[in-house]
């Protein structure tokens, strides 16, 4: 039943789910904890469709559900509201047949600390029912493939922490999983790792596997991701390709940098919000951010104001959003801002 | 994949950690002979007294301390389940589809390995002091202590998953090891004891074990205090087996 193709990455199993079905699809998933004045909705009614694949970014601040969503797709919390498909198999009706075909590399890794990687690969793959000589060839593959041979044959304890996440992506899919999740994958990770796995996962994409990664990081959902889904307080907010989102906000942002006090920003801010087509104005350090309707009106307006008030002014144009602007513009609040929130880490 | 070859696989991860954390293996060894040489010497003015009546000593002696060595090789389940769910082994293995039992029977036989190697080699150290075993009895005795490992580390693993946390679990598992292993008669024969605490005996599991161990080891291996044993230990670990694995299913999902 094992047959490794070409590549090594190929699914083993048979696969039930057709072509152009979607890799992972959620109606109105939802899900709280706790009772009476406690309870926390931690995902309130998540459509989401992640199409085969394609790598399918999760964004949002600590605290949104992301991470809720991901342990009831991959069976480690039950789905008692709304409904998942993962590879074409009901999550709530088959978690078995979907622990078959998925991977999933957590927040804690879940590295065999006692034991060499090699060791952990080896059982890994013995574990998803490989022979002991598949799963000692299909170990060689990857540690070859994800450049692993540098550390393998020492005991997991001794890695760095780059190393670490290293055989936790290989342990993920040493079965040639369908989907792969992916929970906050480079937290920790220094830029060169980070950049690192960015380029492994890309590797695994173009071997046909659908990844479905959460990240709080911009930069990341940016880089990586085909689409995203952007969520905050546990509802989807905003969904597309990260140049769709951005575009639809392209001309609607104004940038102002002046030579003022930090008081005297805030009080041009509260000016401009008020400006005619302005929707919302925000400070990040000494640029006031302006999010119209119509930019032209806009522009207009508050460059009357700014001439009126004599500010010094640095600079004034319409930006290049960045997905902070679109978690902005929906949110009301900025990505970077959001920060921790409890409840996140349930198991 | 059937539960056997999952069982194997983990049974044996789980004994190459133990043999790599050279620490475990010397303090499992060291404590039970330092109760041999440092604890029965005072015994030996006991001999022929009440409680001691036949041959040495170590005879009554010896089944005690294996008891207690039985109860303490599985303890230590908890505290290494904990350990997992905080580095994430315990989530990476839950999203395979090995099965829930087979990854708590890794652990407990683990345990029981734990406790039969050095169970054999303090038996072999006690038989120059005194101590005369019958060998029939002693295997059929590492059976019924062998449950007495399974049982304490099934519930041990169980109720770290359950705490999560090191602190609650250590006072928990201690805090009961010791009416547990006094009440059983386990250091001195409870022949000694009180009428009102050989009635609290009777409801302590490690009792019967202690009883029926004394017997095994003298080779009484047709009396009613064995059965007994055989009985209430067989039973409790039925029960535990089936309370943990629900444990890990609902933990784990």
């Amino acid at each position: 039943m094992d047959t490794p193709g070409p590549d090594g990455y190929e699914p083993a199993v048979m696969t039930l789910i057709h072509p152009g079905e979607p890799a992972v699809e959620t109606r109105v998933l939802s899900k709280s904890f706790g009772l009476g004045a406690k309870r926390i909705e931690a995902v309130r009614g998540v459509d989401i469709t992640v199409q085969q694949g394609e790598i399918f970014g999760f964004l949002g601040p600590n605290g949104a559900g992301k991470t809720t969503t991901l342990r009831m797709l991959t069976t480690l919390i039950p789905i008692k509201a709304g409904q998942a498909f993962v590879a074409g198999v009901d999550v709530a009706r088959r978690p078995r047949e979907v622990r078959r075909r998925i991977g999933y590399v957590g927040q804690l890794g879940g590295a065999d600390l006692a034991a060499t990687g090699r060791e952990s690969l080896i059982l890994q793959g013995e574990l998803y029912g490989a022979s002991a000589r598949q799963a000692r060839d299909r170990a060689n593959e990857l540690i070859e493939r994800l450049e692993l041979s540098e550390f393998v044959d020492r005991i997991a304890r001794t890695y760095s922490g780059g190393q670490r996440r290293r055989l936790e992506v290989a342990l993920g899919i040493m079965h040639r999983p369908e989907v792969l999740f992916l929970d906050e994958p480079t937290t920790g990770l220094d830029p060169q790792n980070r950049a690192n796995l960015w380029d492994q996962v890309r590797g695994l994409r173009a071997a046909g596997t659908t990844i479905f990664l959460t990240t709080h990081y911009l930069e990341e959902a940016d880089a990586l991701a085909d689409r995203l889904a952007i969520i905050d307080k546990g509802r989807i907010v905003a969904e597309g390709t990260p140049g769709e989102l951005k575009r639809k906000l392209a001309a609607a942002t104004i940038v102002i940098e002046a030579d003022l006090s930090p008081d005297e920003l805030e009080a041009l801010r509260a000016e401009v919000a008020v400006q005619p087509m302005v929707t919302a104005a925000s400070l990040d350090g000494r640029t006031v951010r302006a999010e119209a309707t119509d930019s032209a009106e806009a522009l207009l307006a508050i460059a009357t104001l700014l001439r009126s008030r004599r500010v010094p002014l640095k600079s004034i144009g319409l930006a290049q959003p960045s997905l902070d602007d679109v978690f902005l513009h929906e949110t009301g609040r900025s990505l970077r801002d959001a920060g921790p929130v409890n409840g996140d880490g349930a198991r | 994949m059937t539960i056997g070859r999952e069982t194997k696989l983990l049974f044996q991860r789980k004994l190459l950690e133990f043999f790599r954390q050279p620490v475990w293996v010397v303090v499992g060894l060291a404590t039970p002979l330092l109760y041999l040489a440092l604890f029965s010497p005072l015994l030996t003015s006991l001999a022929g007294g009440a409680g001691f009546a036949r041959g040495s000593i170590l005879d009554v002696f010896v089944p005690g301390i294996l008891v207690l060595m039985a109860f303490g090789a599985g303890m230590g389940a908890g505290w290494i389940a904990i350990w997992e769910l905080n580095t994430g082994v315990i989530e990476r293995l839950s999203v395979t589809p090995v099965s829930r039992f087979a990854l708590l029977l890794g652990t407990v036989l683990r345990d029981v390995v734990t406790f039969i190697v050095p169970a054999l080699l303090v038996i072999l150290a006690a038989i120059p002091f005194g101590f005369d075993p019958h060998w029939a009895g002693i295997v059929v005795m590492l059976v019924l202590l062998s449950l007495v490992t399974a049982i304490v580390s099934a519930w041990s693993g169980a109720l770290g998953i359950l705490l999560g946390d090191i602190g609650s679990l250590a006072s928990i598992v201690t805090g009961l090891q010791l009416p547990l292993t006094l009440l059983a008669g386990i250091l001195l024969p409870l022949s000694l004891a009180p009428g009102w605490m050989v009635m609290l005996a009777h409801l302590d599991p490690l009792y019967y074990a202690v009883e029926a161990a004394r017997d095994l080891s003298a080779g009484r291996l047709a009396s009613a205090t064995v059965a007994e044993g055989f009985g209430v230990l067989g039973a409790l670990t039925v029960v535990t087996l089936w309370w943990a694995t629900r444990v890990y299913r609902r933990a784990l999902a």
